[in-house]
């Protein structure tokens, strides 16, 4: 994925200008609160107009039908919300394979295979006939993953995945995580900056409508504490803020 | 509730159905060619029952199709004024006169009309809501139907005592009809209806979820929410203006409906067809059973049944 000269505007009013990047492997996308990650995050997603270029494999974001282009990347809000709740993982996951289904057909067998192997995948086949308002937070998260990884594409944008769980839950995604990364591409929208400097991959900081891509060398208090303008103090290898 | 005694107590009333009515039916001679009894039975009887299911079935359909586009149990046609903007066009047209426009009736294309710019105004109007003050659409509905409400009392200011009458009995609802004329009609945007939510049920189970959970997965969501509203807009404009507003069809069917059958929305279109078909058509048989001389109107039978239910959704939902 490649960005160039992006420019972002919602209602006539610019929220990020002249953002570039390269996406080899993973990157993380860091910023305060409304400086316009989540809004980065809708545009790689194909959901808003923009200015400038997203290529991937070399082909124009906005000119690759809606189908074609959940093939190739995949979303997955923080929260999950759904009208339905009477639906069950099972048929919620299945969603994910809209982009492969013949229009007006069913899903067919080969579909709910391969929600079944995703299941078992993320060792949630257990919970598969459980109903959406059945679930903790972390299995939301799971099931949320699951939806993603039915649309076998490449890339897979986390929106602040780590926000409603509790340590437990963190940790356990953090392993899935960790597991999904050798075969995907990751874009990560995070607030948990212990998470970020635990990937130590390349940072896009988002500040004053701005994007500063910082390769290797964000993670140190002085670097962090000027980017967030608040002071960070190192202890044992974790980034504090420091309250004082 | 059990959905096997449910639907046998719908069906048994569907078949004493016929026998309801002021006029009484002598079942011996309804195979008699000419009979009165077999005149009664085809020309008012069976024409009747039809046009109540197919009526109660769109109505309970165009309500799953709201609660599941707007994900909120509360919005339905009736609701959000649609219903009331199609009656203020049909009465607009019988108070001009008008009879034919463009060779169709000319109530029933100002009742498209009228159900249509409803559609669009709200449409606009949501524009400008915040996606967390989604209730407030639900308040401009209601502003809505005040609105239209006024404006059909203005005609009534304005109108002959006939036009009045004519008007007023409209208002209230009726499923009275002689031949198949009206039924014909409506089946075909019924149909209309059925089959597109038929084909697009899984684009409208992704909508269910978000708008954006729907273009993610490859859904064109805003032309099919737009062919939804319209195709929607159409029945409901179509069949007001030939019944009168029928309320809370739309309101109760999709919800008992999901009740029973814990099913996502895309398994949901044909119960809710039948059920609404089969539940309106209960409520017309009560009604013919208990009404003696002069007819209990359908449309006050289904509000005084809806009008507690509404009430009871509201606090459940205060509840969740």
């Amino acid at each position: 994925m490649r960005v160039s000269n992006l420019f972002l505007a919602y209602d006539k009013t610019t929220i990020l200008k002249n953002i570039n990047f390269d996406i080899k492997k993973h990157l993380c996308i860091l910023g305060s609160n409304g400086s316009g990650k989540s809004t980065l995050a809708k545009a790689l997603c194909g959901l808003l107009p923009y200015e400038g270029s997203i290529q991937i494999d070399n082909y124009e974001l906005s000119s690759i039908p809606a189908v074609q282009r959940a093939k190739k990347i995949a979303y997955i809000p923080s929260k999950m919300e759904s009208f339905e709740q009477f639906t069950t993982v099972e048929e919620f996951v299945l969603l994910g394979r809209y982009p492969y289904k013949a229009s007006f057909k069913n899903y067919g067998k080969n579909d709910k295979d391969i929600v079944r192997e995703i299941l078992v995948e993320l060792s949630i086949f257990s919970i598969a006939s459980f109903r959406l308002h059945e679930l903790s937070s972390g299995q939301q998260q799971l099931v949320l993953i699951a939806q993603a990884l039915a649309q076998k594409s490449n890339i897979l944008i986390f929106d602040e995945p780590t926000s409603n769980l509790d340590p437990k839950n963190t940790a356990l995604f953090v392993q899935e995580l960790k597991k999904l990364r050798t075969s995907f591409i990751t874009i990560l929208i995070t607030h948990d900056i212990q998470l970020a400097a635990y990937f130590n991959d390349p940072v896009l900081f988002i500040q004053d409508k701005k994007a500063s891509l910082y390769e290797n060398n964000f993670f140190k208090t002085e670097q962090l504490s000027k980017a967030y303008g608040v002071n960070f103090k190192e202890n044992h290898g974790f980034f504090e803020l420091d309250y004082e | 509730m059990n959905k096997k005694y449910l639907w046998f107590t719908l069906v048994t009333l569907t078949l004493l159905s016929p026998f309801a009515g002021t006029a009484s039916l002598d079942f011996n001679t309804i195979f008699e060619a000419n009979s009165l009894s077999q005149r009664i039975f085809l020309e008012l009887r069976l024409p009747r029952i039809l046009l109540a299911f197919v009526v109660g079935g769109t109505l309970g359909l165009a309500g799953l199709l709201f609660q599941t586009l707007f994900r909120n149990s509360l919005m339905t046609p009736f609701t959000l004024g649609v219903s009331g903007g199609a009656v203020l066009g049909a009465g607009i047209s019988i108070k001009l006169g008008l009879t034919l426009i463009f060779g169709l009736s000319a109530v029933s294309f100002f009742g498209f009309l009228g159900a249509f710019s409803t559609v669009i105004l709200l449409i606009v109007l949501s524009r400008y809501l915040k996606k967390a003050e989604q209730e407030s659409l639900l308040l401009l509905g209601i502003a809505l139907s005040f609105f239209y409400t006024s404006a059909l009392m203005v005609i009534f200011y304005l109108s002959s005592f006939t036009e009045t009458a004519t008007i007023m009995r409209f208002t209230m609802g009726s499923l009275s009809v002689v031949g198949y004329e009206n039924l014909i009609t409506i089946s075909i945007f019924s149909a209309l209806l059925l089959t597109l939510l038929y084909l697009k049920r899984f684009e409208l189970q992704l909508l269910s979820i978000s708008d954006e959970q729907a273009a993610l997965k490859g859904v064109n969501t805003k032309k099919t929410t737009y062919l939804f509203l319209g195709v929607s807009s159409l029945a409901i404009g179509v069949l007001v203006s030939l019944t009168g507003p029928i309320g809370f069809i739309g309101l109760i069917i999709p919800h008992m409906v999901r009740k029973i059958y814990q099913k996502p929305v895309s398994t949901l279109i044909f119960p809710v067809f039948f059920m609404g078909g089969f539940f309106l058509l209960a409520c017309d048989t009560l009604t013919r059973f208990l009404s003696t001389g002069s007819e209990v109107p359908i449309g006050v039978v289904t509000a005084l049944i809806g009008g507690p239910f509404f009430i009871y959704l509201i606090i459940a939902k205060q509840k969740s």
